[in-house]
C-alpha cells in the first residue's frame, strides 16, 4: 500500500463521517424510511373480549354484549365512523370489492377519533323485544342497542340447512375523507349470526 | 244630541278602541311562538336536523386542525380526547334523529357543539407552538451538522498530515540508498 492508497482511504473515511455529522440537517430533506402500508384494523370480540363466547342462539328480552374495535395504522389521526344495521339472510350486505356498504338505513352508530397506532373498542349490548313467531318465520320487532329501543320489523323464515330463524347483526367502519369532506365506506364490515329463538 | 254627550260618547269610543288594541297585542306576543315556526316551516325537526349539521360541521373543522397541527408535530393527544367527546355526543344526536326524538337530537348536537367549540383554536394554538419548536429544532439541527462536519474534516486533515509525516519518516529512514551507475 502506497501513500495514494492511504490518501483515498483518509478521504473515503473523512466523507463517510462527515456524512454521519450531517445527517441530522440531511434528515430534514431526505426521507431514509421505506414506508409502512397504511390501514385500519377493525374487529368484533364476544362479551368477554374473545373469540369464543359470540353470542349466537339469542332469545327475547335477554341482553348479549359485543366488543367492537378499531385500529389506526393511516399515518395520522382518523376520524371513523361505525354504523350498526340489523339484516336477514335476503337483505344486502356490504359489497367490498364494489367498496359499496349495505343499503340499509343504520340503526346505530359510534363516532370517535383514533391516533395513529393506537386503538379504539367499545361495548355494545343488544337485545331483541316484540319477537313472534308466525307460521314459519318470525317477525323481530325491536332491537335494543344499550337501552334504546329501534324498531326494525325484520322478518326471516326457517332456515332448513341450519335449522334455525338467522339474522345478522353487522359493523360497516367509515373513515372521514378530507378530499371529498365527508364519510366514506372504509371497505371493511364485521358482523355475528345469530339464531333468534323463540320460547 | 249635546255637545257633551258627543263628547263623552267619543271618550268611550276611543277607550274601547284602545282597550281593544292593548288585548290584541297581548294575544299576539302569546300567539307569535304559535305562528312564527307556522309561516317560516321551522319546526323541531328542522331545528334538529340544523343543529346537527352545525355540530357535524364544526367536528370536522376541528378534525382538520388537529389533523394540520399534528403534522407540525404537535402533541394533539389532549385535543382527540376533546373530539371524542363530542364525536359520541354527535353520533348520539344521529341516532336520536333517526329515531325522531328531535328534543333530544338538538341537545345532544349543542352539547357536541359545545365541546368542540374550543378545539379549532387550541389546535391553532399548537400548530404554531410546534411551528416555532421547528424552526428551533431545525436551526439547532443545521448548526450542529454544520459544526460536526467542520470537526471532522480538520481532525482528518489533522490526522492526514500526522500520518504522512509518520509515513514518510518510516519509508524514508527504511533505505536510503542511492543506485549508481544506471543511465
Amino acid at each position: 500500500v502506497n501513500l495514494e492508497d492511504y490518501r483515498v482511504l483518509f478521504f473515503v473515511g473523512t466523507l463517510g463521517l462527515s456524512l454521519v455529522a450531517a445527517s441530522p440537517a440531511l434528515s430534514m430533506a431526505v426521507s431514509f424510511g421505506g414506508g409502512s402500508e397504511r390501514f385500519s384494523e377493525f374487529w368484533l370480540l364476544d362479551g368477554l373480549h374473545r373469540t369464543e363466547y359470540y353470542p349466537f342462539d339469542v332469545g327475547v328480552n335477554e341482553s348479549y354484549g359485543v366488543f367492537v374495535g378499531v385500529g389506526n395504522h393511516m399515518g395520522s389521526s382518523e376520524y371513523y365512523r361505525v354504523f350498526v344495521k340489523f339484516r336477514n339472510s335476503t337483505q344486502s350486505l356490504p359489497d367490498i370489492d364494489g367498496s359499496a356498504p349495505s343499503s340499509l338505513s343504520p340503526l346505530y352508530e359510534f363516532r370517535f377519533f383514533v391516533g395513529d397506532g393506537e386503538v379504539w373498542e367499545s361495548r355494545l349490548n343488544f337485545g331483541f323485544e316484540d319477537v313472534a313467531l308466525e307460521g314459519d318465520r318470525v317477525v323481530v320487532g325491536d332491537v335494543v342497542f344499550d337501552g334504546v329501543v329501534f324498531g326494525v320489523d325484520a322478518i326471516a323464515s326457517w332456515d332448513s340447512e341450519f335449522g334455525g330463524f338467522y339474522f345478522q347483526l353487522f359493523f360497516e367502519l367509515w373513515r372521514f375523507d378530507l378530499a371529498s369532506y365527508g364519510f366514506r365506506f372504509h371497505n371493511r364490515f364485521v358482523g355475528l349470526w345469530l339464531n333468534v329463538t323463540v320460547s | 244630541m249635546s255637545v257633551r254627550e258627543t263628547r263623552r260618547l267619543s271618550d268611550v269610543s276611543v277607550m274601547s278602541v284602545s282597550r281593544l288594541f292593548f288585548v290584541l297585542l297581548i294575544l299576539s306576543v302569546f300567539a307569535v311562538p304559535l305562528l312564527v315556526p307556522a309561516v317560516f316551516g321551522v319546526d323541531g325537526e328542522d331545528v334538529a336536523v340544523l343543529a346537527v349539521d352545525r355540530a357535524e360541521a364544526e367536528v370536522a373543522s376541528a378534525y382538520e386542525a388537529v389533523l394540520d397541527a399534528e403534522e407540525a408535530g404537535a402533541d394533539v393527544s389532549g385535543l382527540l380526547a376533546e373530539l371524542n367527546v363530542a364525536g359520541g355526543y354527535l353520533a348520539e344526536a344521529h341516532v336520536w334523529l333517526g329515531l325522531g326524538d328531535f328534543d333530544n337530537a338538538t341537545r345532544l348536537a349543542d352539547l357536541c357543539y359545545d365541546v368542540v367549540e374550543g378545539v379549532e383554536g387550541e389546535a391553532f394554538g399548537l400548530e404554531s407552538e410546534a411551528h416555532a419548536l421547528g424552526v428551533t429544532d431545525s436551526v439547532v439541527r443545521m448548526v450542529g451538522s454544520m459544526v460536526g462536519v467542520v470537526v471532522v474534516v480538520f481532525l482528518g486533515f489533522v490526522v492526514w498530515r500526522v500520518f504522512r509525516r509518520r509515513y514518510c519518516r518510516r519509508v524514508l529512514g527504511l533505505r536510503p540508498e542511492v543506485v549508481s551507475g544506471e543511465s
